[in-house]
């Protein structure tokens, strides 16, 4: 489902459409937390009844708005998020609240207080995570839009797993007003379409400066989709050599390939370039120690005393103390303890501030690379999506550092970054990764097209039966 | 790390962990150590931290006007207990 064969219908019908679709996968997917039915049409804008789903850490004025958390189960915001506003008056419908991993710190999807959301593709399968349920609506063609966040890879792995382009962009470009937050630095509101016109639109309502979050950019936001162009002769495209190498599975690097050949033949000129192995090495310990910090000191303030689901005592401590014991799950918990470890005093010079260093080392070689070319290309993943019973991967392999997670590399450095399908392994989707220059959104859309018009796969959405 | 220290972390984080939680915890942070020596492979010497993406910072004062306001009706819309235009808890003082 795209947003131009909707716009063929009309406006009356496309929220009943979509809504029938939400529904009607509920039982299969487990894609929503809450359904929004009574959500009102407007008449003008460039998403006029144009139905969209947001994922459920996006603060929705009189909508439940969990973070798939057990302490939030029932928060019902009194303000909109910036995005929420912008979306309304492009005259978008809200259609769904969409699972995600609990507090977004996850990247199954398995970890929503509502039980795991299932991949459209293969339901014993995850979507990925955090933003799964987000992904697999859109991928499930219930909807053309769906809004997630993005402070891993949170967006463009999902993406990936379920067949469908997921774009995060430049750090600042849209803002996080009214988003539950992660890890600040980190933080990217990201979302999914089945085409690259469609998210060069989105990205046309959702980007902007925003007073309300000051790290909102003021970079000028472009009419992306009328700027798009699939020309890439004299484009220069990087390979990232570490996750090529890094990827076991011969299938995945056979569509690559198939894709760069493509890509040469119409004009790009292609390198492959490495970076030093052992900061590559350390991607995913660097982002884990910020991440969890940040979420740590982040989550402070859900104590169950001004909002969220409180559990009564006999002193503050006592109602902090069993609201927080029975609002996070163990997953979560986990985390935590690791997060605030990592902050300890004594522990923040060998921890924290070592991995805030290497964090600005692998961007600075990044950066480095991104001056000699437009783009860095890599699949977005070694793998098709694992099962939903698979055990976790062995994280100390440079398969599961470097293949698994190099796309954090997009929110060290906060760089445009997004992934769209490259084909099929067994007939489950695989995604290639496609990362830019800081604001350098038009270039990524433009190579995103090229690509797209190579695979064919403009649109495609599976229908689950 | 034993699972008294870790169950000291958590209440100073105020959560409860169970025996099994803890225990879990003390496994993850034996990978959590492995992943750490990669870290230490990096020479960081002279490298300043990065805390944010970008250096660009929001350089302006906004008027001192009121802006934004909830009403008290909606800022009590999701506390769990409330008297008189206020959040009751538990008595602090005794």
């Amino acid at each position: 489902m795209d947003i131009r064969t909707l716009e063929e219908m009309p406006i009356s019908e496309r929220k009943a459409y979509a809504l029938k679709k939400v529904k009607g996968l509920q039982d299969k997917l487990n894609a929503s937390i809450t359904i929004i039915e009574d959500d009102e049409v407007k008449a003008d804008g460039k998403l006029m009844g144009i139905p969209v789903a947001l994922k459920d850490n996006i603060s929705t004025k009189g909508i439940k708005t969990t973070a798939a958390s057990d302490i939030l189960d029932n928060y019902v915001p009194v303000y909109d998020a910036t995005i929420v506003k912008k979306l309304k008056e492009a005259g978008a419908i809200f259609v769904s609240k969409t699972s995600m991993d609990e507090l977004a710190m996850g990247g199954t999807n398995r970890t929503a207080n509502i039980g795991p959301c299932h991949n459209p593709y293969d339901l014993d399968r995850i979507t990925g995570g955090s933003s799964g349920g987000s992904a697999a609506l859109v991928a499930a063609g219930a909807v053309p839009l769906a809004i997630g966040s993005d402070t891993g890879d949170s967006v463009r792995k999902p993406a990936a797993y379920c067949g469908i382009v997921g774009v995060k962009p430049s750090y600042g470009r849209i803002s996080r007003y009214g988003i539950i937050p992660y890890a600040s630095s980190l933080d990217h509101v990201g979302y999914f379409t089945t085409n690259v016109e469609d998210a060069a639109l989105a990205l046309e309502v959702l980007a902007g400066r925003d007073d309300l979050d000051m790290t909102s950019s003021y970079e000028e936001v472009l009419e992306y989709s009328k700027l798009l162009d699939a020309n890439v002769k004299g484009r220069r495209l990087a390979i990232f050599g570490n996750v090529y190498d890094a990827i076991s599975d011969s299938s995945i690097k056979e569509a690559f390939d198939k894709i760069i050949v493509s890509l040469e033949d119409k004009g790009a000129i292609i390198k492959k370039v490495y970076f030093d192995g052992d900061l590559m090495k350390c991607l995913f310990p660097t982002y884990f120690i910020i991440a969890n910090a940040e979420a740590t000191a982040n989550h402070s303030n859900l104590d169950g005393v001004r909002f969220g689901h409180r559990i009564d005592g006999d002193s503050m401590e006592d109602v902090m103390m069993a609201t927080r014991t029975r609002g996070f799950s163990s997953f979560i918990k986990k985390r935590f303890v690791i997060g605030s470890y990592s902050l300890f005093e004594e522990n923040q010079e060998r921890l924290l501030k070592k991995a805030q260093r290497v964090r600005r080392l692998i961007v600075e070689a990044v950066l480095n690379e991104l001056k000699e070319v437009d783009a860095l290309l890599a699949p977005a993943s070694g793998s098709i999506a694992p099962r939903l019973d698979d055990p976790s991967s062995d994280e100390l392999s440079d398969e599961y550092l470097i293949a698994e997670n190099h796309m954090v590399i997009g929110n060290f450095g906060g760089l445009p970054s997004m992934t769209l399908p490259m084909g099929f392994k067994d007939d489950l989707p695989i995604g290639i990764n496609i990362t830019c220059n800081a604001f350098k959104e038009e270039e990524m859309f433009d190579i995103a097209l090229a690509i797209e018009d190579i695979t064919g796969l403009k649109g495609h959405v599976k229908e689950v039966l | 790390m034993e699972i008294s220290e870790v169950k000291k972390l958590a209440e100073m984080l105020m959560f409860k962990l169970s025996d099994e939680e803890a225990q879990e915890i003390i496994e993850e942070f034996k990978t959590f150590d492995r992943q750490l020596a990669l870290l230490d492979k990096i020479d960081t010497e002279a490298v300043d931290e990065m805390i944010f993406p970008f250096d660009v910072k929001t350089s302006f004062l906004r008027d001192d006007e009121a802006d934004h306001i909830l009403s008290q009706d909606d800022v009590l819309k999701n506390v769990a207990k409330t008297k008189q235009g206020h959040v009751v808890v538990p008595k602090v003082v005794r």
